[in-house]
């Protein structure tokens, strides 16, 4: 059954159909909420958060990409974690933003030297992803992580081609200033100035 | 770092790197920035610099879902007489018992359920006995009263209708037409219009205006804990599996 199939027969309720296009975007939601917020248990909050406001507004999409409206759903309630937590303080950002051992399962074919390097690095990514502002971060990620193209992050952040365009010109540039001003902490595999 | 150096050419062509690296540019701006980086050596290192960082972004792992998100709708329960489907009536049932309320109220407040004239008291009153006034007749309309520590003055079907036992007669229009009712001929014996006459009425219940507002009051309570009460059965519908 395709993804269309699937959505006309979410919109009339059928929460099964729902659930199968949760099954196939449930990864990407949960890989950038937790790239957003950094905090595994408010990922999984935010991600079910996605999928509910989705089947709740199901009636209400109107076509196009389906991946990018989720995804914005998703990056609103990232949004909004991210407000909660910056009200209250509940948790600090850099608490947050701690690296979760789950970010860094090893894969099966992966030597345990490239997967403490690797391991390393994402925890330097991470950190550096933290210095950007939320729009930038979320744009860094959706592009260059998730591998989405400009026009699917113009839709799934709600904004011009133009301003994507800038905000990941500028979010990549201060990524590489803050791995630039840390290098000689990077592995000298992954060092920018070789 | 690279920021903040070089000349007006160096910014744009800094500005149009990372669309570069993503082959995002037309074939004019792609050629002005290549050109410009065969003789600048310092926007060719800020290109490389961010080239390296996209490819380590690109190195970052996707990590599985940790459970799943699908979810779940209650199954449909029974409604209840005070289920939530069954509530919607109650928003405009609130409505308009509160907007009877306030106007019974401020006709209350206002007494706008008697006749705003001045009573006209005074000796030669006539005393009636129950039974003599034909009831709710022409002749009661058109006969005006003054009730005791009420202002003013009112038909005497209007004093009937509220339940007063004692009232004063003080004119009557029916004088000329003596076949409407009983009074006319009272009057006509005592003297001209105008004369008083005490009227022992029956004692009715009449229309009892505290009760009704009491009433009235207690409604708009219950309502509005029924309203509160559907509301919160309302949320919630769709949970988490």
């Amino acid at each position: 059954m395709d993804e269309q199939d699937l959505i006309s027969r979410s919109k009339s309720g059928d929460v099964e159909a729902f659930n199968l296009l949760v099954e196939q975007y449930q990864r990407m939601v949960y890989n950038l909420a937790l790239r957003m917020l950094g905090n595994a248990e408010a990922a999984e909050d935010a991600s079910q958060d996605t999928f509910i406001s989705a089947y709740k507004a199901i009636g209400k999409f109107r076509g196009g990409s389906f991946k990018s409206w989720v995804l914005r759903i998703a990056a609103n309630s990232c949004h909004d974690k991210l407000r909660v937590a910056r009200r209250y303080r509940v948790v600090s950002l850099d608490t947050l933003l701690l690296e979760p051992d789950e970010l860094h399962q090893a894969n099966n074919n992966e030597s345990p030297e490239d997967y403490a390097l690797r391991r390393e690095l994402g925890r330097f990514l991470n950190e550096g992803l933290t210095h950007l502002s939320e729009d930038q971060r979320l744009v860094v990620i959706l592009s260059d992580v998730q591998g989405l193209s400009y026009e699917e992050v113009a839709q799934a952040t709600g904004s011009s081609l133009g301003t994507v365009k800038s905000r990941l010109n500028r979010g990549r540039t201060r990524l590489r200033d803050f791995l630039l001003q840390r290098e000689e902490l990077l592995p000298s595999k992954f060092r920018l100035n070789k | 770092m690279f920021r903040g150096k070089g000349k007006p050419l160096c910014r744009k062509v800094r500005g149009m790197l990372s669309e570069y690296i993503d082959s995002r540019l037309d074939g004019e701006n792609k050629s002005l920035v290549e050109r410009h980086l065969e003789i600048c050596e310092a926007c060719s290192k800020e290109l490389e610099s961010l080239r390296m960082t996209v490819q380590l972004l690109h190195r970052v792992a996707e990590v599985p879902a940790p459970r799943s998100f699908t979810v779940t709708v209650p199954e449909p329960r029974r409604e209840s007489a005070f289920g939530p489907a069954s509530m919607r009536w109650l928003r405009p049932a609130t409505a308009i018992v509160a907007i009877a309320l306030v106007v019974l109220l401020m006709g209350d407040f206002l007494h706008g359920f008697e006749n705003n004239v001045r009573s006209n008291s005074g000796p030669g009153n006539i005393t009636l006995s129950a039974g003599q006034l034909a009831p709710s007749s022409a002749a009661e309309q058109q006969t005006w009263v003054a009730v005791p520590g009420v202002m003013g003055q009112m038909s005497l079907a209007t004093a009937k209708a509220v339940g007063y036992t004692d009232y004063t007669i003080v004119r009557s229009s029916a004088v000329s037409q003596p076949a409407a009712s009983p009074i006319p001929s009272v009057l006509g014996n005592e003297g001209p219009t105008g004369a008083q006459v005490i009227v022992r009425g029956e004692g009715g219940v009449g229309w009892p205006l505290r009760q009704t507002e009491i009433g009235l009051g207690a409604a708009v309570f219950v309502l509005l804990g029924l309203m509160i009460y559907a509301r919160r059965q309302r949320r919630k519908k769709v949970g988490a599996r």
